[in-house]
C-alpha cells in the first residue's frame, strides 16, 4: 500500500514533466498573445515525427530533442506568422482566434495522420535499465526526462527575470500598448514568444515518444487536455504555476491509476478541471489578470 | 437499381439526423452564442442509452449498463432524456460566467475525455468495440427491405421537420429574443433582468435533449454504436456545416448539412480509391478543416446570412458597429 504509493507519485513526477515541459510553452504563448492555441496538440504531435524520422535516419539518441524543438519552433512561428496574424489583422477577436487554431489543427493532425499511413512506430532511444530510488523504480530515461523539465523550468524562470528580453516578454504580457509605448520592439517579442513556445511544445513532444516508446498521429491531441487544464490552472503566463498544475495532475492522475483504474484517472483528470472552474473562475474570466485582446 | 434505392435512403436518414444537429447546434451557437464543441458527446449518449435499454440484459458477449428491453419509443425518448440530463449536468459548471474561447476549450476537452472513459471502462458501454446488433425498430412489420428503408428515412425526416418547427417557434417566441440579446449584448441583456446563466442553461439542455433524440435515430438505424463513431472531430464537421449554411439561421442550417456532411463526405464514395485504405478519410478531414478556415477567413456569416429584423438593421446602419482594436504589431 505504502510503496505503491510512493511509485505512484514517482510516476506522477514523470508524467508531471512531460505535461509541465508542454504547459510552459502554451502558457507563456497564452499569456503574451491571449491565443488560446488548440493546434498545440498537433505540433506536438508534428515534432514528434519530425524527431522519428530523424532517429530513422540515423540521427541518435538525445539530439532528436532538439530536432523535434526545432521543428515545433519553425511550424508555430510559421503558424504564428502566416495564418493568426492575418486572422487578427481581418478582425478576428479570441474567441474567432481558437476557432481558427482547432480548424489548424484538424488539418494538421490529419495530414499527420495521412502521411504515417495511420499507424503506430515504436520509438526507442534507450534500452531503458530500471533504476531503484527506495521503493520506486523508475528508469533512467524517465529520471532524465524530470531533469530536463527541472531545467527548462529554471531556464524560463532565468530568462523571464533576468534578462531585457524577458523583462519585455513581460511587460507585454501584462500591457501590450504601454510595451509598445515604452519603446519595447512587440513584433520581435511576439516572434521571440511563437519560437520559444513552439520550441518548448517540440521538445514535449519528443520526450512525451521517448518515454511512451511509440509515435502515432492522435500522440499529441490525446495529450492536449492535460496540457490545457494545466496552463489554466497554473494561470495564464505562468511557468511556475504551470509547473505546480502538471504536478498536481500528474500526480493525482498516476495514484488513482494505481488504485483505481486507468478509465477512472482520466475522469480525476477531468476532476481536476471542474475543480479549477469552481475555485478559481475569476483566473479564467481574463479580466482578472489584464486584458483581453489579442497580440500578434 | 436496388442498390441506390438502399444508399439513397440510407443518406437521406443521415441527412435527417445531421439536420437535427445543426438546429441543435445553431440554437445554442447561433442564437444564444453558447459553443458547444462537446456536442457529438451528448448524440453518444443518446445513442448508447438508445441501444442498451432494447438490447436486453447485458451479457459475456457485451457489457454495458442499463440493459433492458424496452420498445423502440420509448428508447427514442430515453435517448433525448439521456442528453438532456447530460448537458445539464455538464452545463451546471461549464456554463459558468467565463469567456467563451474558454468555454468552448473545456467542453472540447470533456468531449476528449468521456471519448477515453468509455474506451477505458469497459462495463459502461463496452468499451472500444462498443454495443452491436441494437435491433431494428418494428422489425416484424411486413415490409420489404426497401420499403423499411424509405419508411425509416421517412421517420427520420418527418422528426427533424418537428424539430425544425420547434426550434423556429422557440427561437421567434420571447424567449428566442432574450438568447439573442444574450449573444450580441451580454452586459445590456442582464442589465435587463435577464438571467443569462439560466437562459444560457436552458438552451443547453434543449440542444442536448435534440443532440440525444438524433442518436437515438441514428443507432437505431445503424445498429451499433462505438467510440469510433463519435470521435471529437465529428462535431466539426456540423459546425461546418453551420459556417457554409449561415450561423443563426434555420434554412442556412439545413442547406449546409446538404453541402458538407452529405455531398461533400458521401461524394468520395464514387471517386476511385487513391493511395492507400484510409488515404481518402484522412483527405477529406484535412478538406473540413480547410473549409473551416476559408470559411472564417473570407465569410464569417455563411452563404444565408441571419435575417435582422428593422429596427436592428436602422441601428446597424446609424452606428457602424465600432470593433474593439486589434493590436497587430
Amino acid at each position: 500500500m505504502g510503496s505503491t504509493l510512493v511509485s505512484a507519485i514517482g510516476f506522477g513526477v514523470v508524467l508531471a514533466s512531460i505535461i509541465a515541459i508542454a504547459a510552459m510553452g502554451f502558457t507563456i504563448q497564452f499569456g503574451l498573445t491571449n491565443v488560446l492555441n488548440l493546434s498545440f496538440g498537433a505540433v506536438m504531435t508534428f515534432a514528434a515525427f519530425a524527431a522519428y524520422l530523424a532517429n530513422r535516419h540515423g540521427v541518435g539518441g538525445w539530439s532528436g530533442l532538439g530536432v523535434g524543438g526545432a521543428a515545433g519552433a519553425a511550424l508555430t512561428l510559421a503558424l504564428g506568422r502566416g495564418v493568426f496574424r492575418p486572422y487578427a489583422r481581418r478582425g478576428a477577436h479570441l474567441f474567432e482566434m481558437m476557432m481558427v487554431t482547432l480548424g489548424l489543427s484538424l488539418i494538421v493532425n490529419y495530414a499527420i495522420q495521412a502521411l504515417s499511413h495511420n499507424n503506430i512506430y515504436q520509438f526507442v532511444v534507450l534500452p531503458s535499465t530500471p533504476l531503484h530510488l527506495g521503493s520506486i523504480l523508475i528508469t533512467h530515461t524517465q529520471l532524465i526526462i524530470v531533469f530536463i523539465a527541472i531545467g527548462v523550468l529554471i531556464a524560463l524562470i532565468s530568462l523571464l527575470q533576468l534578462t531585457k528580453v524577458g523583462k519585455a516578454l513581460r511587460a507585454m504580457a501584462a500591457d501590450p500598448d504601454l510595451a509598445r509605448a515604452c519603446g519595447i520592439r512587440t513584433g520581435r517579442i511576439v516572434v521571440l514568444t511563437w519560437l520559444l513556445s513552439g520550441f518548448l511544445c517540440g521538445l514535449a513532444g519528443v520526450v512525451y515518444i521517448i518515454n511512451a516508446q511509440s509515435v502515432g498521429y492522435t500522440t499529441g491531441q490525446l495529450f492536449l487536455p492535460l496540457v490545457v487544464a494545466a496552463a489554466i490552472l497554473g494561470g495564464a503566463g505562468s511557468p511556475l504555476g504551470a509547473v505546480a498544475a502538471s504536478l498536481m495532475m500528474g500526480i493525482v492522475t498516476e495514484i488513482v491509476a494505481a488504485f483505481g483504474s486507468e478509465a477512472y484517472s482520466t475522469v480525476a483528470g477531468f476532476g481536476i478541471l471542474v475543480v479549477v472552474l469552481l475555485s478559481r473562475p475569476g483566473a479564467v474570466r481574463g479580466g482578472e489578470t489584464g486584458h483581453t485582446q489579442l497580440t500578434l | 437499381m436496388t442498390a441506390w434505392s438502399y444508399y439513397i435512403a440510407t443518406l437521406t436518414v443521415y441527412f435527417g439526423v445531421n439536420v437535427l444537429s445543426a438546429l441543435s447546434l445553431n440554437l445554442q451557437f447561433g442564437f444564444a452564442g453558447v459553443v458547444n464543441f462537446g456536442y457529438i458527446l451528448f448524440q453518444a449518449v443518446g445513442a448508447y442509452i438508445a441501444a442498451v435499454v432494447v438490447l436486453g440484459p447485458s451479457s459475456a458477449f457485451q457489457q454495458y449498463v442499463f440493459g433492458a428491453r424496452l420498445p423502440f419509443g420509448v428508447a427514442l425518448l430515453l435517448a433525448t432524456l439521456a442528453g438532456a440530463v447530460l448537458s445539464l449536468l455538464i452545463g451546471l459548471f461549464s456554463l459558468r460566467n467565463i469567456r467563451r474561447d474558454y468555454q468552448a476549450a473545456i467542453l472540447l476537452i470533456i468531449s476528449l475525455m468521456a471519448t477515453q472513459v468509455v474506451q477505458g471502462y469497459v462495463p459502461l458501454f463496452n468499451g472500444s468495440n462498443g454495443v452491436t446488433g441494437v435491433p431494428r425498430p418494428l422489425s416484424s412489420v411486413p415490409l420489404s427491405l426497401q420499403g423499411y428503408q424509405w419508411a425509416y428515412a421517412g421517420w427520420v425526416l418527418l422528426v427533424a421537420a418537428l424539430a425544425y418547427a420547434l426550434v423556429t417557434w422557440l427561437s421567434r417566441s420571447p424567449w428566442g429574443r432574450a438568447l439573442r440579446a444574450l449573444r450580441d449584448q451580454e452586459d445590456a441583456a442582464a442589465a435587463i433582468g435577464l438571467n443569462v446563466t439560466a437562459l444560457r442553461l436552458q438552451v443547453f439542455v434543449i440542444g442536448g435533449a435534440l443532440a440525444g433524440l438524433s442518436g437515438g435515430l441514428l443507432v437505431e438505424y445503424i445498429g451499433a454504436w462505438s467510440p469510433d463513431a463519435w470521435g471529437y472531430a465529428e462535431t466539426f464537421v456540423i459546425f461546418t456545416a453551420l459556417f457554409v449554411g449561415g450561423i443563426g439561421n434555420y434554412r442556412g442550417a439545413v442547406l449546409g448539412v446538404l453541402l458538407v456532411p452529405i455531398i461533400f463526405l458521401e461524394l468520395p464514395r464514387f471517386l476511385p480509391q487513391v493511395g492507400y485504405p484510409g488515404l481518402m478519410d484522412s483527405m477529406e478531414w484535412i478538406a473540413i478543416g480547410a473549409i473551416w478556415m476559408l470559411c472564417l477567413y473570407i465569410r464569417p456569416q455563411g452563404i444565408v446570412p441571419e435575417r435582422r429584423n428593422r429596427a436592428a438593421r436602422t441601428a446597424a446602419a446609424d452606428a457602424r458597429p465600432a470593433r474593439e482594436s486589434v493590436e497587430v504589431a
